[in-house]
């Protein structure tokens, strides 16, 4: 449906509009093109993704793609999570374009990490104004290494910053309450204590000066309670980040836990294996997980999934248990050794120009492409042609007995003949026995040259106007019960048959079947299958 | 009366030739595709009786994933190599012959390979490297790679009807449906929690694509709607390797899992699963169904057996 965006919150970034209006306009045919949105030729096509941007999900995958542990990872790992949580292409796009640069700028992304660091260093550095110079060392170093951290880009460069402002801002509190302000208690004690003792030469100037050094060192000291105080607090809004973090955390550490041990583990079996070392297995065990993206999976398995794995073998309870020898072999992989019963094999082409053979039978029709259309007439051939097998000599080899003459695998259970209920289920089918059932519409002649069906290109290419046809019939056409229900469909279906045989250039057939024709026919599709 | 078919190495996949309607395609992979050689197989459904008569087999130095046949060469397949080439092999010319073209472009393991059924022309390759690429027999380098998956792409399948489109599976937990006239994918479904290993359209509503994932389910997703899925169809014990939509009903579907099963679902009905063959001992990991032959269906799996029934049979009878 087509829907009015909201004005982007970032209003420095003029691409939303032009996007959405193209996304709206996808919305209801495709005409025309945005460079985004990929459809030129094809009106509405139904394999294009056009619902328009979602606000909501688009700005919940920017908060997630500003996680300084998310710029961490790479890019197709981030935009493979965001594919997982139902995000289109065009969503994705627009939140890898509005997330704000590495570089700190007035960016409105919540929970912004840099901010935070800023704002809180900006007040530490304020405060070192009134407090001495010691306290106000730390606070800015505590900044030089956030911006540091910040710059660098890696998550765990951003943990060990939050890590060590946290430190940092326990430190300074400590360092504030049980170092410095003793100091200085004893600094403005030890003052008083001179003061008292050259009272008697300056007397006069004492008691102010004492009073102004007693003024200052509480007014110092009352500073430095407050930054003790103040640090105090922006320790616990960093605790409070750091919750909030953890939760974007949880989701990145043990996707890069996962990546981490199988890499390792890949390391160490490529490094033992001697050759490929392909040991994969299958999905639900072994594996490691590759991508940042999976999960524990149904099977029990907790990092599995890797097809092309290799494979730490994890025992997971409820995994398919897997054939003695596999697990042999995965162990003799895994202590490097290789299976003996390998050989050396040449499978390089002997001739890299060597000419395919020239096709001998066309290519035939789907059953689903026939269904409509000339699905009658393909029908209908068959079940004049299986009446014309009606009782003839099998000189294809195959098995006469009671049942039918076909070969075994066209024998179908009555059971399954039952269950079966198409409407056109009708055909005495070449396929056998069945009476209710679907006519597998396929025949084994050579399909129409002017095509009824959407196939010009394939028809050009690839089908030759044959003189005989090739394919008409096998063996397998018989039909003996059925065919003989049907008279009346075959008369009438004769016509259609003459008209796609002349259409066809291929069967020739006319109005009576004349079973020597339908013999030929047989025979030389017989000689087909015997190639 | 259903024949079984022995390979020397543990299957992969198994698929049935789109021009003769006895033959199939088995990929094996030595050591269960840990480590080993791998081996293509092109075996014939004998009609005189359930027999199964290999026709030709051809030796890679790595295992195989995956082989195709192609839709324009009757008598040519195609072959996914676990060291990330693919084989093209003619049958027929004299196996010293083989193969005729090794690409190798793909940095790792691939995996899938499916051949476009419209325009007949092209096959897609999926691979380990989280990369597409699209091929066709006359070149030896691929026309396209599309690279935007963020893991390993286990499985991709061309739209039944539309020539151009085509979804892929990939270990990232996603499906994408790409254009190969589009520079990147054009839409994005996030379908399971869990590796999608397999996908696959249905043959008769282009807009229908069921996906099969490591979390045991298969789901079926309308691309017109896709957030939420079609049906969910639960009962395998593990996860689904691989799934197939027929070619000839519309509802129905074929499944393989590590429960060594494959069911039969119809997921338009309420109690969807409408069969199960557990003929297997070991992991069956390929299915297909007949593009020909109405109800014909093969498996194959990990205890180095090729089943070839009909629906409704017991694949063990014999």
């Amino acid at each position: 449906m087509a829907t009015t965006q909201p004005p982007s919150p970032n209003s420095n970034d003029d691409k939303p509009q032009p996007v959405s209006e193209a996304v709206q306009q996808s919305n209801q045919i495709q005409q025309d093109v945005s460079p985004d949105a990929t459809k030129q030729s094809v009106p509405a096509s139904v394999f294009v993704n056009s619902e328009p941007i979602r606000e909501d999900q688009v700005s919940n995958a920017v908060k997630f793609l500003s996680h300084p542990k998310v710029k961490g990872s790479p890019v197709i790992y981030r935009r493979s999570f965001l594919e997982r949580k139902g995000l289109t292409k065009e969503e994705i796009d627009e939140a890898f374009r509005r997330v704000p640069d590495p570089t700190p700028s007035s960016q409105p992304a919540s929970l912004n990490p840099d901010t935070q660091t800023k704002s809180s260093s900006n007040f530490q550095t304020q405060a070192p104004i009134q407090t001495p110079q010691p306290v106000a060392a730390a606070p800015t170093g505590i900044v030089s290494v956030g911006t540091v951290a910040r710059r660098q880009f890696h998550w765990y460069h951003a943990v060990s910053a939050v890590g060590l402002l946290a430190a940092s801002g326990c430190g300074t509190a400590l360092l504030i309450k049980k170092v410095i302000i003793p100091k200085l208690k004893l600094w403005v004690r030890k003052v008083v204590l001179e003061e008292e003792n050259d009272h008697a030469k300056k007397i006069d100037a004492k008691p102010s000066l004492a009073e102004e050094a007693a003024a200052a060192a509480k007014a110092a000291a009352a500073a430095a309670a407050d930054v003790a105080k103040a640090s105090q607090e922006m320790l616990n809004s960093k605790n409070e980040e750091r919750t909030r973090f953890e939760e974007f955390m949880n989701l990145m550490v043990a996707q890069v836990q996962e990546m981490k041990s199988m890499s390792n583990s890949i390391r160490k079996l490529e490094g033992q294996a001697s050759s490929s070392g392909r040991t994969f297995s299958d999905h639900d065990d072994h594996r490691v997980t590759a991508s940042s993206t999976k999960q524990p999976y149904a099977n029990g398995k907790v990092d599995v999934n890797v097809q092309p794995g290799r494979s730490s073998t994890p025992p997971a309870s409820a995994e398919p248990p897997h054939p003695k020898s596999y697990i042999e072999i995965m162990e003799m992989i895994q202590r490097g050794e290789k299976p003996s019963n390998i050989r050396e094999v040449n499978d390089m082409p002997p001739n890299p120009n060597q000419q395919l053979s020239n096709p001998r039978i066309a290519p035939r029709t789907k059953p689903w492409e026939t269904q409509n259309g000339s699905s009658q007439v393909l029908r209908s051939q068959t079940s004049a042609e299986g009446l014309n097998q009606n009782g003839q000599d099998n000189g294809l080899n195959y098995l006469v007995d009671d049942e039918s003459s076909m070969p075994w695998w066209q024998r179908k259970n009555v059971r399954i003949t039952e269950i079966e209920n198409e409407d056109e289920a009708k055909a005495a089918g070449p396929y056998g026995v069945r009476t209710n059932e679907l006519a597998p519409v396929q025949r084994s002649w050579v399909p129409p040259q002017p095509p009824p069906v959407a196939m010009p290109e394939a028809a050009e290419a690839i089908r030759r106007p044959k003189s005989a046809p090739k394919e008409t019939a096998t063996q397998e056409q018989l039909a003996d019960d059925q065919t003989a229900a049907r008279p009346s469909e075959v008369s009438d279906e004769l016509q259609r048959i003459t008209k796609m045989s002349e259409s066809a250039g291929a069967v020739e057939m006319n109005g009576g079947f004349p079973s020597g024709n339908s013999i030929a026919i047989q025979e030389e599709g017989n000689s087909h299958e015997g190639n | 009366m259903m024949p079984v078919f022995k390979t020397p190495f543990n299957g992969y996949s198994v698929r049935f030739s789109p021009f003769y309607e006895s033959r199939l395609a088995v990929a094996t992979a030595q050591n269960f595709g840990i480590l080993g050689n791998g081996r293509v197989h092109v075996i014939d459904l004998a009609p005189t009786g359930p027999v199964i008569n290999e026709l030709v087999a051809f030796d890679t130095a790595d295992g195989v994933y995956d082989v195709a046949w192609s839709e324009s060469h009757d008598s040519v397949l195609v072959a996914a190599i676990a060291d990330g080439s693919i084989k093209v092999y003619d049958t027929a010319l004299p196996p010293q012959s083989n193969p005729v073209r090794s690409l190798k472009e793909h940095a790792r393991e691939v995996h899938g390979l499916d051949y476009n059924p419209t325009r007949r022309d092209s096959f897609l390759s999926a691979s380990w490297d989280d990369s597409i690429k699209l091929w066709t027999l006359d070149r030896p380098a691929s026309l396209r790679t599309f690279r935007e998956h963020a893991y390993c792409v286990y499985s991709v399948a061309w739209n039944p009807k539309h020539a151009d489109v085509f979804a892929s599976a990939s270990g990232d937990c996603t499906v994408r449906i790409w254009d190969v006239r589009e520079p990147g994918s054009t839409m994005i479904i996030p379908g399971h929690e869990h590796e999608i290993l397999s996908c696959d359209w249905n043959k008769y509503d282009e807009c229908l694509i069921a996906t099969a994932s490591v979390d045991k389910s298969i789901k079926i997703w309308d691309v017109r709607n896709y957030r939420v899925p079609v049906s969910v169809l639960n009962g395998h014990g593990y996860a689904v390797r691989k799934i197939k939509f027929s070619p000839h009903r519309r509802n129905l579907l074929v499944s393989c899992s590590y429960d060594m099963t494959v069911c039969l679902w119809d997921f338009m009905v309420e109690d969807a699963l409408v069969g199960r063959y557990d003929h297997h001992t070991e992991f069956a990991v390929g299915v297909d169904l007949s593009v020909l032959v109405d109800g014909l269906m093969a498996s194959t799996g990990w205890d180095e057996l090729v089943y070839v029934w009909q629906q409704g049979m017991d694949p063990r009878a014999s």
